[in-house]
C-alpha cells in the first residue's frame, strides 16, 4: 500500500508540472491584461498538433520542436493581443469574453475540419521508457515532461524578477496608472504578457504530444483543469499557479485511483465550488 | 388616471401586425423544410431571449445555460420512459428541477466577478454533461435516449411540424412579453443598474443579490421548457447536444448580434442567424462538419469588437421615424392624456422645515460611539465617536488615509465595523448591511468617484433611486422629474450619463442618492475637482437640500465648501478623531493646523 500511495503521488507531481505550465501562462494574461483567455485550451491543442506534424513531417523530436514553438508561439500570443485583444480592451467584460470564447470556437473547429477528429499522438523510441526502481514506476516521458515544465516556470519566474521587462510587467499587474506614470509602454507590455503567457501554453503541447493525443477539443479538457487550478492557485499568484498545478496533478491521481477516473471532472467542480465558497482569493491570492 | 391607447396609432397597431404576421408565418409555403426552419427561430429566439434576462439585463454572463435547457430535457424524457409521466407534466417538473439547481449555483456564484462567473458556469456546464454520459444506468450514457413516437396532445408529441411551431411561437412571445414588462418595470431598471454598477445600485436601495437570483430563475425557466420542446420535438437526445457549451454560445451570440439588453434584440438575432445557420450548415456541413463553427465564431468576434449594439440598436434609429410616416401617426397615441407636472421651484415646500436652532435640545438623529476598524493590523479608524443632530451638516475633514472613507463605508455596510456602535434615529444599525438595506433605512450616500450609470439616460439614473420609495415607473418618473428639475439636470434628462462632463455627474450624483428620499446624506467629496463657478453651483444644492430638512455629513478637501457649509466639523487624523467644533474653532486649533490645514490656512 505504502508503494502504491508513493507511486500515486509520483504520478500526480509528474502532471501537475504540466498542469502548472498551462495554468501560469492563463495566470499571467488574467494578472496583467485582466482578461480570461477562454480560447486558452484550444492554444494548448494547436502546439500539440505543431509538435505533432513537425515529428510527422519532418521528424523533428517534439523536446527539439519546443525551440519552434516556443518562438512562434509568443508571436501568435502577441498578435492575438494587437489584433482581437487591445479594441476591446477598456470594453465591458462581456466583449472580452467572447471575443477570446469565438476565437476558441474558430481554432477547435479549424482544427476538425482541417485533422478531422482523430487522435494523434507521437511515438518516439522513449514513449513507453519507464525507470523502474523499488517497486515504483517513473514513466520517462513524463518524467522529461515534469522537468521541463518546471524549468521554464523557473526561468519566466527568473525573468519576471530581475529583467527591466518582468519588473514593469509585475508592476503594471499590480497597479496599472502608476505603470503608466513610471514610463512603461503598457500596451507594449499587454503584448509581450500575451505572448509569454501564449508561449507557455505552446511548451506545455510540445512536452505533452509524447504522453498525450492531439484532437481537436483535447484544449476544452486541459484549460477546464487550467481553471480549476488557477482558481485554487490565487487568480493572480504565479506561483499559486504552480502550487495550485501540483495539487490538482495529486487531486487527480488519487481521486482517479481511490474513486473512478471517470470521475475526476466532478471532483475538480467539487473543489472550485468549494475555494469559490471557502476562500474566493484562492491559496496564495491577493484580495 | 384611466386611459385608452388609441388603436389606430402606428406605435399600437404596428407591433399588433408583427405579431399577426407571426402567426401567419408558419403556414405560409406549406413544405416541411420551411417549416422547420420557422419553427428554429422561434424555439432558438426563446433560448435567446431567456439568456437575455441574465446575460443582457443583469449582465451577469452565463456560459453554462445549456446545463439547464439539458436538465430540462433529461428529466421530463426521463419521466415520460421511465413513469409514463406525460411530457407536459414533466416539463414543468424539469423546470422546477433546474430552477433548483440554479439557485444551489447561483447563490455562490453571483458572487464572483464577470469573467470569473461565466468560467464558473462553463465549469459546472461541463460536469453535467460528464455525469450526463457517465451516469449510463439512468441516461444510457452517451448513447442518448431515443423517445417513442406516439402521437397525441397528452404525450407532447405531434404529426407534422406545425403545432410544433405555435408552441415555439407562443413560448417566444411569453418571453419576449416578460422581457417587455421587466423593461419597463422597477425590476428591470434594478437589472441594469446592478449591471452598470453594483455598489451604486446597492447605495440606491437594490437588493443585487435578489434581483439576480430573480432574474436567473426566470430564465432558467424558459430555458429549461425549451429542452423539453427540443426533446420532444427531435425525440432523440444526447449529452453531447444538450449540455453542448456551443449551445451555450450560440445563445448569447443571438443575443448579441440581435441587440444585448433590449427586448426583441434576441429574437431579431434568431430571424437573421437561424437562416443564416441552416444554409451554412447545408452548404458548408456537407464540405466538412464544424466549418458553421467557423463562421459563428468569425462572426462573434466581429460583432464584439466593432458592432457591440447589435442591430436592435440600430433598428432603433429608424423604428420611430418609420412609425411617424404610417398613417395615424398625428393622432395622440392614448386618449386621455395626462401630462405630469413636476413642482417647478427649487424651494419645495417642505412641511417639516426643521430649524437647526430649534432642534438643539432633542437628541441627536445620528450617533457613532467608538467606532473602530482595523486593515490587518493597521487601525483605519480608531475609537471614533460624534453626533449628528436633525437637520445639521456636519463636516468631516483630514489628511488623505485619515479614514474619512472608511466611517462612510462602515455606516453605509460596505465594511463591517470591528467594534463599536452605530445609532440612527435611536436604532442601533451597527452592522446593517448589506448597503441597500441601510439606503432603505434613509441614510443616501454619494461617492468619490462618481459611479453613474453609463448606459442609462440621466432620467432613469434618478429612477433608480425613485424606485427604492416607488413601485410603478410612471411614480418614479415623476419624482425623478422633480429631482432633476431640484439639481438642475432637466435639459439633460434624456442624454445617457456617459456623455455628461464631470460637474453634472457629480449633480446627477446627488440626484440618484436624493431620490432614495434619505433622513441622512452623506456626501463623500462632492466638489472635488470642480472649478470656482462649478463649486459655487453645487454649494448652493447643498444648502437647498440642507433647507428640506436632509441631514448632512460631508467629506470634502475644498476648504472653503467644507467652512462655509458646516455648522460642525470633525478632525480625523491617522482614524482617530483629533478635533471637534465649529468651523472657527476648528481653523484655530493648533493639532488641525499641523495635522491639517497648514500654516498658510492661519495666514
Amino acid at each position: 500500500m505504502a508503494a502504491t500511495l508513493i507511486q500515486l503521488v509520483i504520478n500526480g507531481l509528474l502532471l501537475g508540472g504540466i498542469y502548472a505550465l498551462i495554468s501560469i501562462g492563463l495566470t499571467l494574461i488574467f494578472g496583467v491584461v485582466e482578461i480570461i483567455n477562454f480560447a486558452h485550451g484550444e492554444f494548448l491543442m494547436l502546439s500539440m498538433y505543431a509538435s505533432f506534424w513537425l515529428f510527422q513531417l519532418c521528424g523533428v523530436d517534439p523536446y527539439v520542436s519546443l525551440f519552434m514553438v516556443i518562438p512562434s508561439f509568443f508571436l501568435i500570443g502577441w498578435a492575438v493581443q494587437r489584433i482581437i485583444i487591445q479594441p476591446i480592451i477598456h470594453a465591458p467584460p462581456l466583449n472580452q469574453i467572447f471575443a477570446t470564447v469565438g476565437m476558441s470556437l474558430v481554432l477547435q473547429n479549424g482544427a476538425l475540419f482541417l485533422w478531422k477528429a482523430d487522435y494523434r499522438t507521437v511515438r518516439t523510441a522513449y514513449s513507453t521508457f519507464s525507470l523502474k526502481t523499488g517497486g515504483l514506476m517513473i514513466s520517462f516521458p513524463r518524467l522529461v515532461a515534469f522537468i521541463l515544465a518546471l524549468a521554464i516556470i523557473a526561468v519566466l519566474l527568473i525573468f519576471l524578477k530581475r529583467t527591466y521587462t518582468g519588473k514593469a510587467i509585475r508592476a503594471l499587474a499590480q497597479e496599472k496608472r502608476a505603470a503608466m506614470l513610471m514610463g512603461i509602454d503598457i500596451y507594449r507590455m499587454y503584448k509581450i504578457a500575451f505572448g509569454i503567457g501564449i508561449a507557455c501554453v505552446g511548451a506545455a503541447g510540445a512536452i505533452l504530444i509524447p504522453i498525450y493525443y492531439a484532437f481537436p477539443t483535447v484544449g476544452a479538457l486541459f484549460v477546464l483543469i487550467a481553471f480549476v487550478v488557477v482558481i485554487l492557485g490565487g487568480y493572480n499568484s504565479l506561483v499559486g499557479a504552480l502550487v495550485g498545478g501540483l495539487i490538482i496533478g495529486l487531486v487527480e491521481a488519487f481521486s482517479g485511483f481511490f474513486l473512478s477516473p471517470h470521475l475526476k471532472e466532478a471532483v475538480y467542480f467539487v473543489i472550485f465550488i468549494l475555494i469559490l465558497l471557502l476562500k474566493p482569493t484562492g491559496l496564495f491570492g491577493r484580495g | 388616471m384611466k386611459s385608452s391607447r388609441n388603436p389606430f396609432h402606428p406605435r399600437f397597431y404596428f407591433p399588433l401586425a408583427l405579431v399577426v404576421f407571426l402567426f401567419v408565418l408558419p403556414i405560409l409555403p406549406r413544405n416541411p423544410f420551411y417549416e422547420d426552419l420557422i419553427l428554429m427561430i422561434f424555439f432558438w429566439g426563446t433560448l435567446a431571449a431567456a439568456w437575455n434576462l441574465v446575460g443582457g439585463f443583469a449582465g451577469q454572463i452565463s456560459l453554462g445555460h445549456t446545463a439547464f435547457f439539458g436538465i430540462g430535457a433529461y428529466t421530463s424524457t426521463l419521466l415520460w420512459l421511465k413513469f409514463g409521466l406525460s411530457p407536459w407534466l414533466g416539463m414543468i417538473a424539469g423546470a422546477g428541477l433546474a430552477i433548483l439547481v440554479a439557485i444551489g449555483i447561483g447563490v455562490p456564484c453571483f458572487r464572483l466577478r464577470s469573467h470569473f462567473f461565466a468560467l464558473a458556469t462553463i465549469a459546472f456546464a461541463e460536469v453535467l454533461r460528464y455525469v450526463a454520459s457517465y451516469w449510463r444506468g439512468l441516461t444510457q450514457g452517451g448513447v442518448g435516449l431515443l423517445i417513442p413516437f406516439k402521437p397525441g396532445m397528452e404525450n407532447f408529441m405531434f404529426r407534422g411540424k406545425i403545432p410544433y411551431a405555435y408552441i415555439a411561437l407562443g413560448l417566444m412571445l411569453l418571453i419576449i412579453l416578460v422581457s417587455y414588462i421587466t423593461r419597463n418595470s422597477r425590476f428591470g431598471f434594478y437589472l441594469i443598474s446592478l449591471r452598470e454598477d453594483q455598489d451604486a445600485a446597492e447605495t440606491l436601495g437594490v437588493n443585487t443579490s435578489r434581483c439576480k437570483l430573480i432574474a436567473l430563475i426566470v430564465s432558467v425557466f424558459f430555458t429549461a421548457v425549451a429542452g423539453t420542446f427540443y426533446a420532444q420535438y427531435l425525440l432523440f437526445i444526447d449529452p453531447d447536444t444538450v449540455f453542448s457549451l456551443p449551445l451555450s454560445i450560440e445563445l448569447a451570440l443571438l443575443a448579441i448580434i440581435g441587440g444585448l439588453g433590449t427586448v426583441i434584440g434576441p429574437v431579431i438575432g434568431a430571424f437573421i442567424l437561424i437562416p443564416l445557420d441552416v444554409l451554412l450548415r447545408g452548404y458548408l456541413g456537407a464540405i466538412s462538419a464544424g466549418l458553421n463553427f467557423i463562421v459563428y465564431g468569425i462572426v462573434l468576434v466581429v460583432a464584439v469588437i466593432y458592432f457591440p449594439r447589435g442591430v436592435a440598436g440600430w433598428l432603433k434609429t429608424w423604428y420611430e421615424p418609420f412609425l411617424r410616416r404610417l398613417p395615424g401617426a398625428k393622432q395622440a397615441l392614448v386618449t386621455e392624456v395626462t401630462v405630469p407636472s413636476p413642482a417647478l421651484t427649487t424651494e419645495t415646500s417642505d412641511p417639516q422645515d426643521p430649524d437647526p436652532e430649534d432642534e438643539e435640545a432633542k437628541s441627536p438623529l445620528f450617533q457613532v460611539h467608538s467606532l473602530t476598524k482595523y486593515f490587518g493590523g493597521l487601525a483605519a479608524v480608531k475609537d471614533v465617536s460624534f453626533e449628528i443632530k436633525k437637520g445639521e451638516i456636519l463636516g468631516l475633514i483630514g489628511p488623505n488615509g485619515a479614514g474619512k472613507t472608511t466611517i462612510f463605508n462602515l455606516i453605509t455596510g460596505f465594511l463591517s465595523t470591528d467594534s463599536g456602535k452605530i445609532e440612527f434615529r435611536g436604532e442601533e444599525i451597527t452592522g446593517l448591511k448589506p448597503p441597500h438595506k441601510v439606503c432603505l433605512n434613509h441614510i443616501g450616500r454619494t461617492f468619490q468617484l462618481v459611479k453613474p450609470f453609463n448606459n442609462m439616460t440621466v432620467l432613469e439614473n434618478v429612477m433608480v433611486g425613485a424606485f427604492s420609495r416607488v413601485r410603478r415607473a410612471s411614480e418614479a418618473r415623476k419624482e425623478a422629474t422633480k429631482v432633476l428639475d431640484f439639481i438642475g439636470l432637466l435639459r439633460q434628462r434624456d442624454s445617457l450619463a456617459s456623455s455628461l462632463t464631470i460637474a453634472d455627474r457629480k449633480r446627477l450624483e446627488l440626484g440618484k442618492a436624493l431620490a432614495t428620499k434619505p433622513e441622512l446624506l452623506l456626501l463623500d467629496e462632492v466638489v472635488a475637482g470642480l472649478n470656482p463657478r462649478e463649486t459655487e453651483e453645487i454649494i448652493s444644492i447643498i444648502r437647498a437640500i440642507s433647507r428640506q430638512g436632509i441631514t448632512l455629513f460631508i467629506i470634502e478637501h475644498v476648504m472653503k465648501a467644507i467652512m462655509t457649509l458646516s455648522h460642525r466639523i470633525v478632525v480625523l487624523h491617522h482614524g482617530e478623531k483629533i478635533a471637534e467644533g465649529t468651523p472657527a474653532e476648528i481653523s484655530r486649533d493648533k493639532r488641525v493646523v499641523d495635522a491639517y490645514l497648514g500654516e498658510e490656512y492661519l495666514a
